[in-house]
C-alpha cells in the first residue's frame, strides 16, 4: 500500500471511529460527541412547603403577620435584597443571652445565586402537597394520580438518564430527607418501560449514618478482591439459576465494583465521622445535615446528577417563627453546597448547573395556631400554595437573568426534568417516551 | 336368525374374546424414580425487609432477632438505594460478631456433598440439583480460599434467598 492510500484509509478509520454511534442501555443509538450544557446537575429541591411572601417577594411579617414596616429578604445567599430591621427571628441566638434568632446569619457566597444565575420568579407548582410535589420535580409529569408509600408512577430524570444518556447507576443519587411521605421511593419508579433497573443510588442520611446505621452496619468487614471474587462468583451463579425476570427486580442494582465502592463510601463516612471531619454548612439544622451528607457523595463519587431534598420549613404548619429559621437555614445550606461544589470538588466546580426550586408553596391565609411569637401558621392547600419560584446556575446559566413576575408567571415544576435532559443532550428522547407533562419545556427553552 | 346360526356367533365371538386378550408385560428399565418440580416456580413472593432480616438472623444465629433490633436493621435496609449493597454489609456485619453459628470450614471440605445439601436445606428449604450440586462441589474443591462465610454470603444475599 502506497504511503498516501494508507493515510487515507488510516484517516477514514479514525474519523469513522469517532462518530460510530454505541449502544446505549435502551437500545437506540446516541452518536459520540454530542456537547452537553455541564457535565454534573444538582437539584436541590428546596422543599417543605415555602411560601412566595416570605421567600421571593421578601416580606417577611408584613404580609403574614400583618407587621407595618417588617419586609425584607431572609434568603441572602438566594435572592438579592436588603435584609428586615425588625423583629429579627430568623437567625442565631446571640450568645451571652438577648433575643432569641436575633444574630443572622452572614451570607456565604460572595454574590446571591440569583445574580449568578437565571431565577424564574414567578412559577406554578403543579401540587400543593410535599410527596406528590417532589414526585412532580423529578418525573417532569403532573402526577396527579400519585399514591403514597408507592414509588412514582412515571419514570423518573434518573431513569431517563440512565437509559438515554447511558449513565451508570453511581452516576445517580438521590439523598432523602426521611422515610416519611415516601421520599426514599423517589430514586425510581415502577413504570415498566423503566423502573428499578434505572434507578439511582439513594441514601437516607439521617439513618444509614446515624446511631442505627453505626450500630447495624458499623462493625462490617471490609473484605478483599480474593474474598470478594468467589462470594460474588457463587452468588451469580445463584442469580441465574433462580433466573428472576427483570419485572421482577426489587431493588436498584449497581456493578459488584460499584457496590463494593458504596460500602468504601459508608465506611469511609463512618471514619470521617470519628474523626470529627465531615464538611457541613457552619450552622446546623436538620437540612443542613441532609445537605452535607450530599456534599460527601458528591465529593467521593462525583455523580452526573444527585438530588437533595430539604424539609425543615415545614414547622410552618404550628411554628412560623421556626418556619422563618428554617428557610434562612435552608438558604445558608443551599449557599454552602454551591460553595462546597465551586471550591472542594475540582472535578465539579465551573463545570456543574445546580436548579433550585420548592415543591410547593403555603397558603395565602392563617391557620389559627399561634407560636411563641404569636405570629399565626401556615398549612398549605390553597391557589397561594401552588405559586413558587425555580433558579438556575452554573455553567451556561444566563447571568443575572431575572424572568417572570406575579403578573407574568413563567414556567411550571413540571420542568426541572425537562431542564435536565436538556443539559445532558437527551431531552427529545425524554419527550418522545411520551411520559413528561406536555406543557413542561426546557427552563433554557423558557429564556 | 336361527338357534343353529346364533350359537355359531356366539361360539366365534367368545373365541375372539379369548385370542384378544393378553396379560400386559411389565418393562423396568431400572431407573429410579424421582420427583420432578420446579423450585425456581414455587417461590413468588417476594420476602419483605423484616421477614428477610429476622430469617436470616435466625439462620445464623440459631436464635430469634429482638424487636427493637429487627426495627433498627429494617430501617437501616431500607435507607439505601442498592438493597444488596445493604444486605451484604449487615451480614458481613453479623460474621464479624464472632457469634454466628455456622460450620467450619474443615467440616465443610470433609464432606463437601453434605455441607451443600444441608446450606440448601438452610437457606432455600430445598435440595438442590444435579447441576447445583456439581457446581459447589467443584468450586469449593477446586479452591482453596473458599469458605463457609463465603458461600454462606452467597446463599444470604443472591436472588433465591429474596424469595419464599
Amino acid at each position: 500500500m502506497r504511503r498516501k492510500e494508507f493515510l487515507q484509509k488510516a484517516g477514514l478509520g479514525v474519523a469513522g471511529g469517532a462518530a460510530l454511534p454505541y449502544i446505549l442501555p435502551s437500545g437506540s443509538l446516541f452518536a459520540r460527541g454530542g456537547v452537553p450544557k455541564a457535565e454534573h446537575v444538582v437539584l436541590v429541591m428546596f422543599a417543605g412547603g415555602v411560601r412566595q411572601q416570605e421567600s421571593i417577594l421578601q416580606r417577611y411579617l408584613e404580609d403574614s403577620q400583618g407587621v407595618s414596616g417588617a419586609a425584607g429578604n431572609v434568603m441572602f445567599n438566594l435572592f438579592d435584597g436588603p435584609a428586615p430591621t425588625k423583629k429579627i427571628v430568623y437567625g442565631t441566638d446571640p450568645a451571652g443571652g438577648g433575643t432569641a434568632g436575633s444574630v443572622p446569619i452572614p451570607q456565604l457566597l460572595g454574590s446571591s445565586l440569583e445574580s449568578q444565575g437565571t431565577v424564574f420568579r414567578e412559577v406554578a407548582a403543579q401540587s400543593a402537597g410535599h410527596y406528590t410535589g417532589q414526585t412532580v420535580l423529578v418525573t417532569g409529569n403532573r402526577s396527579a394520580a400519585q399514591g403514597l408509600k408507592v414509588r412514582p408512577n412515571y419514570p423518573t430524570i434518573f431513569e431517563y438518564l440512565r437509559r438515554h444518556a447511558g449513565f451508570s447507576a453511581t452516576d445517580c443519587w438521590m439523598i432523602s430527607s426521611s422515610l416519611t411521605n415516601s421520599y426514599n421511593l423517589l430514586n425510581s419508579s415502577d413504570h415498566p418501560d423503566y423502573g428499578l433497573q434505572y434507578g439511582a443510588n439513594m441514601f437516607v442520611p439521617g439513618v444509614v449514618f446515624g446511631s442505627y446505621g453505626r450500630e447495624v452496619l458499623g462493625n462490617s468487614k471490609t473484605y478483599s478482591q480474593e474474598e470478594l471474587g468467589p462470594m460474588y462468583f457463587m452468588k451469580n451463579f445463584l442469580d441465574k439459576s433462580f433466573g428472576l425476570g427483570q419485572d421482577e427486580i426489587n431493588t436498584i442494582t449497581n456493578t459488584d465494583e460499584d457496590k463494593t465502592r458504596i460500602k468504601e463510601f459508608i465506611k469511609y463516612i463512618y471514619a470521617k465521622q470519628s474523626s470529627g471531619q465531615i464538611a457541613s454548612p457552619p450552622v446546623g439544622s436538620g437540612d443542613a445535615f441532609n445537605i452535607s451528607y450530599g456534599a460527601e457523595v458528591l465529593k467521593y463519587f462525583k455523580p452526573k446528577i444527585l438530588t437533595v431534598n430539604l424539609t425543615g420549613v415545614d414547622t410552618c404548619h404550628s411554628n412560623f417563627t421556626g418556619y422563618l429559621k428554617n428557610l434562612h437555614r435552608a438558604d445558608h445550606a443551599t449557599g454552602w453546597l454551591w460553595n462546597y461544589i465551586q471550591t472542594q470538588i475540582p472535578e465539579m466546580a465551573g463545570n456543574t448547573i445546580m436548579l433550585v426550586a420548592p415543591e410547593c408553596g403555603r397558603n395565602l391565609n392563617p391557620n389559627p395556631i399561634l407560636d411563641q411569637n404569636d405570629w399565626y401558621a401556615f398549612d398549605h392547600s390553597d391557589r397561594n400554595a401552588q405559586r413558587v419560584w425555580s433558579l438556575m446556575v452554573g455553567k451556561n446559566v444566563p447571568q443575572g437573568m431575572s424572568v417572570g413576575n406575579e403578573a407574568n408567571p413563567v414556567g411550571r415544576l413540571t420542568d426541572i426534568v425537562p431542564t435536565i435532559a436538556d443539559i445532558f443532550g437527551v431531552w427529545d428522547d425524554v419527550k418522545n417516551a411520551g411520559l413528561v407533562d406536555p406543557m413542561g419545556k426546557s427552563l433554557f427553552e423558557r429564556i | 336368525m336361527s338357534m343353529h346360526n346364533l350359537n355359531k356367533i356366539l361360539i366365534l365371538g367368545f373365541m375372539a374374546l379369548s385370542l384378544g386378550c393378553k396379560k400386559e408385560k411389565v418393562a423396568e428399565f431400572g431407573v429410579a424414580e424421582q420427583l420432578i418440580q420446579d423450585e425456581r416456580t414455587s417461590k413468588i413472593k417476594n420476602k419483605s425487609e423484616a421477614e428477610y432480616i429476622s430469617i436470616l438472623y435466625t439462620n445464623l444465629y440459631q436464635k430469634p432477632i429482638s424487636p427493637n433490633q429487627l426495627f433498627k436493621t429494617q430501617t437501616v435496609l431500607v435507607s439505601i438505594g442498592d438493597r444488596s449493597v445493604a444486605n451484604e454489609m449487615l451480614l458481613s456485619n453479623y460474621f464479624n460478631t464472632g457469634q454466628v453459628i455456622i460450620p467450619s470450614d474443615a467440616d465443610m471440605r470433609n464432606d463437601i456433598d453434605a455441607f451443600v445439601e444441608n446450606s440448601y436445606k438452610k437457606f432455600f428449604l430445598r435440595y438442590p440439583n444435579e447441576a447445583e450440586k456439581l457446581f459447589f462441589k467443584n468450586y469449593i474443591g477446586g479452591n482453596a480460599k473458599v469458605s463457609v462465610e463465603m458461600v454462606f454470603t452467597a446463599m444470604s444475599v443472591c436472588n433465591e434467598y429474596q424469595y419464599y
